[in-house]
């Protein structure tokens, strides 16, 4: 069985958010909420300053710290690697908010999903797309499990323009991920933690 | 060249260090009225005390578990948080609260109603191990659920639930003596000893958790800093060690030789206040980490 992951080529990154938007325009995400970012950070000092940009997901971690903490199982992996929540299942209690050391769990506040991107109500497309949430419940990022179930890849892979985020099988040792990995080194974020995450960057 | 500190993101795009913000007031509340409660209906308990027991058992099946209740996103499948207690701490948790509510009621109804309500004596003798057993897993499990929370550096220490097991034994002796105080009863002589013990064995508790989180993760240093130095240094300093510990120590010394209701009161005020105020700074001031890691930093970035 495959186990799905991703890597973020940082070299490639030009910090545009398009898969920012593509992830909200694939999950119709309540207003503050982003399964994907780019984190952004100015390094350097003046003259020789830049912009240096961190893509950011859930890592979809082997050892998911948000799944062990879970008091009632909704916060699952499946058997590819995706880290996903039952919300029939979800009480909110938050401890998975707490538990990722990538904060990269969101809470749906209640009346969160009543109004739209500054406006009141709903247009007909967060009207359909909000029926996937729950108040009260958790959500996170599903790596696009839909479409990686129809043999597709990720929206937010599929927008980038620079071909930054590479998806595909990390334990295949003839993939593509493994030798780009093993090429260039790649390294996960917060490796102290042991959650094995299946999110992987090469450094630029 | 000094590496800049890092400070707090204000919001999700920035680099630096994330706020916890998903446990508010409402778990402190859970968390403070928990410690409290239990540690209160312990001592009434092992000192034949019925007006604390009931108090205790009060504060903690009404107010500990409406505080929860309130705080869930989903409240009405609370259940559901019981289904892992070979997992999750949450779940031993409600387990003890629930041993706590019946085995609590099973002591309380005969002293409350008449011994017309009294079992047959082994059932007592089993209520009796059963509710102290659980009201000392309430008064210490919130610590290993922050425990169980590697996102909040500061949390990672196994010094947490001892701390509050200790404070929520200290809140359950001061609250202990005040309503004995209240009701014009006998004071056992050991109860003052055990609140000043307990006032200096939490301020060592205190000094060993801030060194510990000193040698900790960035995260975790950082929160220290903003407990010492930066916003929650009032609030540490203020009501936690001065009014929590020294106010209510020296108050306590000086309430052996005056006998005062009021300053009775008093004590039990700065107390509560000390605990309430460290168990809302644990949560509020949770930091979650960089998001780096060595290779990426290494090279400045």
């Amino acid at each position: 069985m495959a186990r799905y992951g991703m890597v973020i080529d940082l070299k490639r990154c030009i910090g545009c958010n398009a898969c920012t938007l593509a992830c909200k325009q694939e999950n119709g995400t309540p207003e503050g909420v982003h399964f994907a970012r780019v984190v952004t950070r100015e390094v350097g000092t003046y003259p020789a300053t830049k912009r240096a940009f961190l893509p950011v997901l859930c890592n979809h971690c082997s050892d998911a710290p948000c799944a062990e903490a879970c008091p009632t199982g909704a916060t699952y992996i499946r058997t590819d690697g995706i880290v996903l929540v039952n919300k029939e299942m979800c009480i909110g209690c938050r401890a998975c908010n707490l538990a990722c050391p990538y904060m990269n769990r969101h809470f749906v506040e209640k009346g969160m999903l009543k109004h739209g991107y500054g406006t009141d109500g709903l247009t007909p497309y967060e009207a359909i797309k909000f029926m996937d949430f729950e108040e009260g419940t958790n959500i996170k990022c599903t790596l696009c499990a839909p479409r990686v179930d129809q043999g597709l890849e990720p929206a937010c892979v599929v927008t980038c323009p620079t071909d930054a985020r590479i998806f595909g099988d990390v334990e295949d040792p003839n993939g593509k991920l493994q030798r780009l990995v093993k090429d260039r080194k790649g390294w996960t974020l917060s490796p102290e933690y042991n959650t094995k995450p299946n999110v992987l960057y090469l450094d630029e | 060249m000094t590496t800049p500190r890092v400070g707090i993101a204000n919001h999700r795009f920035a680099f630096g260090y994330y706020r916890q913000t998903f446990w508010n007031w409402l778990i402190g509340t859970a968390f403070f009225l928990g410690g409290l409660g239990a540690g209160l209906f312990v001592l009434a308990l092992l000192t034949d005390h019925t007006a604390g027991m009931l108090a205790g058992y009060l504060i903690v099946v009404v107010g500990k578990n409406t505080a929860h209740m309130l705080f869930l996103g989903r409240p009405e499948r609370f259940w559901r948080a019981a289904m892992r207690p070979d997992r999750s701490w949450i779940a031993r948790g409600i387990w003890a609260m629930g041993f706590f509510a019946v085995s609590g009621l099973i002591l309380l109804l005969p002293r409350i109603l008449g011994p017309a309500w009294q079992l047959s004596g082994w059932v007592n003798s089993a209520a009796t191990v059963v509710a102290v057993l659980s009201a000392v897993i309430i008064m210490f499990y919130d610590g290993f659920v922050m425990n169980s929370s590697p996102g909040v550096a500061s949390w990672g220490t196994r010094l947490l639930p001892l701390l509050l097991l200790m404070y929520a034994t200290l809140g359950g002796t001061t609250l202990s003596l005040t309503i004995r105080q209240l009701r014009g009863e006998t004071i056992p002589v050991f109860l003052p000893n055990l609140e000043h013990g307990l006032l200096v064995v939490n301020f060592v508790l205190l000094a060993a958790y801030l060194a510990r989180m000193n040698r900790s993760l960035p995260a975790a240093r950082e929160t220290l800093r903003q407990w010492l130095s930066g916003p929650y240094a009032r609030a540490f300093f203020g009501l936690v060690l001065l009014v929590g510990l020294l106010a209510t120590l020296l108050l306590s010394l000086v309430q052996n030789h005056v006998q005062a209701t009021g300053l009775v009161v008093l004590i039990a005020a700065c107390e509560l206040t000390g605990d309430f105020t460290l168990v809302m700074l644990l949560l509020k001031s949770g930091l979650f980490p960089l998001q780096t890691a060595p290779a990426y930093s290494a090279r400045g970035i």
